[in-house]
This record gives structure tokens, C-alpha cells and sequence, in this order.
């Protein structure tokens, strides 16, 4: 390959026609240099290209009571996310070594039962979950009960899915996705739909991971309305509550 | 008994067709991936399911370690036609005479003076983090030097100081860069800021909230609402 050979056939040998010549170029310092390359581009860069996803605090200026847009307590569901952590600080993981994450729950306002009114709780309707995802293409966890929750938006939206993967909206693929986006988002909006309202409230030791993992919940279920709120002193005390109710969980 | 004849062969290999292979895995690497960023810290995102990509430009990235110091990179305009005002370099150079001025006003007892070759410095830098009152002494230190004093987070001068402040008449060191970044001119990152994309806060996954919580407040409280947060694509087919 590396060699051009020329050859003369049957051609008779005149005088002074010239030698043959083989050329043979070698390679191998070729190849190191380019493997040394490859090396140090596989060290110095990264394949990885970050995700990012965008959330909306609310201001916290102090709002007027009326413009306070209330969350209708049928409608409302508070996460709290919380990890698991050892003594020493250190995220407790599972057999399998992922970190379990927990999310508290409660629907509505907190109802608590304070049977001294020392504030420390006895009991509340305080509830516990973990995120667990989906087996065998069924919802587990914290993710069936946000998805019945939603559960009328979700139909719509997989009525809609199923529209956008036979390309029904547009033959051309980014038309059909724009058009499914709208729809889609249309749909999440939807006033006439009864769509939950989730705050989502995070521990001081809850991972940063565990936030996450409950912001991707939101995207997963198609919610529309949620918003990070800050842990209060209610909380704490109805975990407590539930830590004390449920010993060596 | 005939003699075996060993047939002479050549030792020679072709490496013509190795050649090829290693120049064609050459070209993939360079133009699939892209250079790693210096940072202060090696922090692993979370994964989530969000598919938006994270720009590479016009963005203000605010890296918060597990420590909870925070750091700061700015990436300027990628358009080539206007990188001598707003690339990278030019960008950071005007938002550090911002924050430096800003600082001055508010301190006038603790002034922060920097050389013309201090700013040059700071320009080159891809992640920040120290003090105001450190950092003549740090831009004045040689790149190793840097390199050394940022990735050390046991120190006090290290990481830019954040606190629980709400009271934007007296703001602390990380409001006063957010807003020297909002206001360096650049319309394009001011836009991006404005929508959200133009902030990415990145914190590792085992980083507690309480934490990460410090920022997200700050950012509130300089009416940044809209942020985004730096996520890896999730793995697990869910």
C-alpha cells in the first residue's frame, strides 16, 4: 500500500535504463503521533454536554394578601425532600449504592395533632414516599401519586403523543414537534382540568440531587404549577412526628 | 532427511491502513468534543430528564462546591464579529472595573486598587472566586500559584463571600458581581440573564440544599427569578 512498485513487464532490459525502485514509506511514527493525539484529546476534553433545566422562582417581595393567588387546598400538594444521611454528614446509600432520597408529602394544608400544644406534633396527615420511578411501565411511588393526581392532563397528553410519533401534525419533524410542544403545553395550562399544585419544600440535608429528582417529577407528570418554597417550622415538626411514629424507618 | 525450508518472510508491517484508522478517530474526537473548563471543583451534576442544552455562551455560570463556596465564570458572545468587545476576555475585563467600582463606593474606607495587568489577568481566568480585599494579591500570583490557592477550599480567602442579605442598598460580594455581569453592557447576556438561560447554577449531587439554598436566595433577592440549573442527561431508561 505504502509501496509503489514499478515494475517493468516484459520489457527488455536496455542499458541504462533505470534501477527499479521500491518506495516504501513506513508509518509507525505516523501512528504514534496520531495515537498520542487521540490520548491527549480523550484526556482534555469532554463528550459530556451539561442539560439545564429552567425554573422560575417566585419574588420574594412581600406580597398584599388579596393578590396572593391561593392555592385551592383541593388542589394543592406539598413535597418535602429529604436524604437520607449518616451520622457523620455522609449520604446513606442503598444496596444497589444509590442515596435514598424520601419525599414527605401531605395534600391540602397541614393538619397536625397537638394534643398538649407543646408544638411538638403527635401526629398529621403527613405521609411518606420515595422515588422509585417506573417498574415495568407502572408508576411507583412518588410518581403514581403525582400522576393521579394529573391524571387528567397526562390522558390528553398521551392521546397527543401518540399523534406526534405518527407524525399526524406536520410530515416535516420540526414542524410536528413545534406543533406538539404548543399543544402539549396548551393542554398543561388548561384551566378546565383539574391539575394539581405542588410546592415543593426541601430539608437542609436534603441533596441537591433530591430537588432535582423532584423538579424532574414535575416535568415527568406534565404538572404546570409548582414552586420552591422554603422548609417552616410546621414542617420540621410534623417529619419529626412522623419519624417518631415510625421507628427504624 | 531434506532440510525444512523456512520461507524468509518480511517483518515489515503496513501501517498505511493504521494510519487511516487513527487520523479518522483523530478528526471525531476533535470535533464531537469540547475543551474541559478549568474549575475550582470537580462537582457531579444530578441527572435529570430535560433535554436543553446548556449554552456555551452569554452565560454567567455560578458553581457552588460542596463546601459552599461559590465561584463565578463568565462566557462572552461567540460571534466572531463582535469578540474584541464582547468575547469572553473584553466582557470579564468590564465587569471587573464594574464590580471593582461598585465595591469602592460601597467601602470607600477598604479601597480595592488593580493595575491595568491585574485586569489583563483577571481576563484570562475562567472561574473566580476570591474576595475583593484578596484579590490584587491573587491576580498577582503566577498561573500555578492561582490555580493552587482557588482549588483549596479549606480557605477562608477562597470562594466569593455569600450571605443572607436582602437589603440590595448594601449588597454583598456575590450581588454586587451579579449585578456588574447583568450590567456590563452586553445586550445579548443582559437578554439571556433576562430569560433565564443566561444564569446556570451547577452544584454537585450529594451537595445538601441548605447549601445551594444560599444562592438561590440571593439570586431571588436580585430579582434574577428565572435561572436555570446545570443537570446531566439521566441514564436510566425511566
Amino acid at each position: 500500500m505504502a509501496q509503489i512498485e514499478q515494475s517493468d513487464k516484459g520489457g527488455k532490459k536496455k542499458k541504462g535504463a533505470q534501477k527499479k525502485m521500491q518506495i516504501h514509506v513506513d508509518f509507525t511514527p505516523m501512528v504514534d503521533m496520531n495515537m498520542l493525539l487521540i490520548t491527549f484529546f480523550m484526556l482534555c476534553t469532554t463528550m459530556i454536554k451539561s442539560q439545564t433545566l429552567s425554573i422560575a422562582l417566585p419574588t420574594n417581595e412581600k406580597v398584599e394578601q388579596q393578590d396572593m393567588n391561593k392555592a385551592k387546598e383541593s388542589e394543592a400538594i406539598t413535597l418535602i425532600v429529604d436524604t437520607e444521611r449518616n451520622d457523620d454528614g455522609t449520604i446513606k446509600k442503598d444496596g444497589d449504592g444509590k442515596p435514598i432520597n424520601v419525599v414527605y408529602y401531605y395534600e391540602g394544608k397541614p393538619m397536625v395533632v397537638d394534643d398538649n400544644n407543646d408544638s411538638i406534633f403527635e401526629d398529621s396527615n403527613l405521609k411518606r414516599e420515595q422515588f422509585l420511578g417506573n417498574a415495568d411501565g407502572v408508576q411507583q411511588g412518588i410518581r403514581k401519586i403525582l400522576h393521579d393526581r394529573n391524571k387528567k392532563v397526562l390522558e390528553k397528553i398521551d392521546v397527543l403523543k401518540a399523534q406526534w410519533r405518527n407524525k399526524e401534525f406536520a410530515s416535516k419533524k420540526e414542524l410536528n414537534d413545534s406543533i406538539y410542544q404548543a399543544k402539549a403545553k396548551e393542554i398543561r395550562n388548561d384551566s378546565t382540568l383539574t391539575r394539581p399544585v405542588v410546592i415543593i419544600k426541601a430539608t437542609p440535608g436534603a441533596s441537591w440531587a433530591s430537588v432535582i429528582g423532584a423538579l424532574d417529577e414535575m416535568q415527568i407528570n406534565q404538572i404546570s404549577r409548582y414552586q420552591i418554597d422554603n422548609i417552616n417550622k410546621t414542617d420540621e415538626g410534623m417529619i419529626d412526628a412522623w419519624k417518631r411514629n415510625n421507628p427504624g424507618k | 532427511m531434506g532440510k525444512v525450508k523456512i520461507k524468509r518472510k518480511s517483518t515489515l508491517i503496513d501501517m498505511t491502513a493504521m494510519s487511516d484508522v487513527t487520523v479518522l478517530l483523530l478528526t471525531f474526537f476533535m470535533l464531537t468534543s469540547t475543551f474541559l473548563q478549568k474549575e475550582p471543583v470537580t462537582v457531579i451534576t444530578p441527572s435529570s430528564v430535560s433535554e436543553e442544552k446548556v449554552r456555551t455562551s452569554n452565560v454567567a455560570q455560578i458553581l457552588v462546591s460542596p463546601e459552599g463556596k461559590v465561584f463565578i465564570s463568565v462566557a462572552g458572545d461567540a460571534d466572531a464579529a463582535n469578540a474584541d468587545t464582547w468575547g469572553s476576555e473584553p466582557i470579564r475585563k468590564e465587569i471587573l472595573r464594574n464590580a471593582v467600582t461598585e465595591y469602592n463606593r460601597l467601602h470607600p474606607s477598604k479601597k480595592v486598587e488593580l493595575t491595568e495587568k491585574d485586569v489583563e489577568t483577571f481576563s484570562k481566568i475562567n472561574a473566580f472566586g476570591v474576595p475583593f480585599q484578596a484579590l490584587p494579591a491573587f491576580l498577582r500570583l503566577s498561573p500555578t500559584e492561582q490555580d493552587k490557592v482557588i482549588s483549596d477550599m479549606t480557605r477562608a480567602d477562597v470562594g466569593i463571600p455569600i450571605d443572607d442579605n436582602t437589603n440590595l442598598e448594601t449588597p454583598n460580594e456575590f450581588q454586587i458581581w451579579m449585578r456588574a455581569i447583568y450590567s456590563s453592557g452586553n445586550d445579548n447576556l443582559q437578554a439571556a440573564m433576562k430569560q433565564g438561560e443566561g444564569i446556570a447554577v451547577k452544584a454537585g449531587q450529594d451537595t445538601p440544599y441548605e447549601t445551594v439554598h444560599h444562592v438561590l436566595d440571593n439570586l431571588q433577592t436580585l430579582k434574577m427569578n428565572k435561572f436555570s440549573l446545570m443537570t446531566a442527561l439521566k441514564t436510566e431508561n425511566d
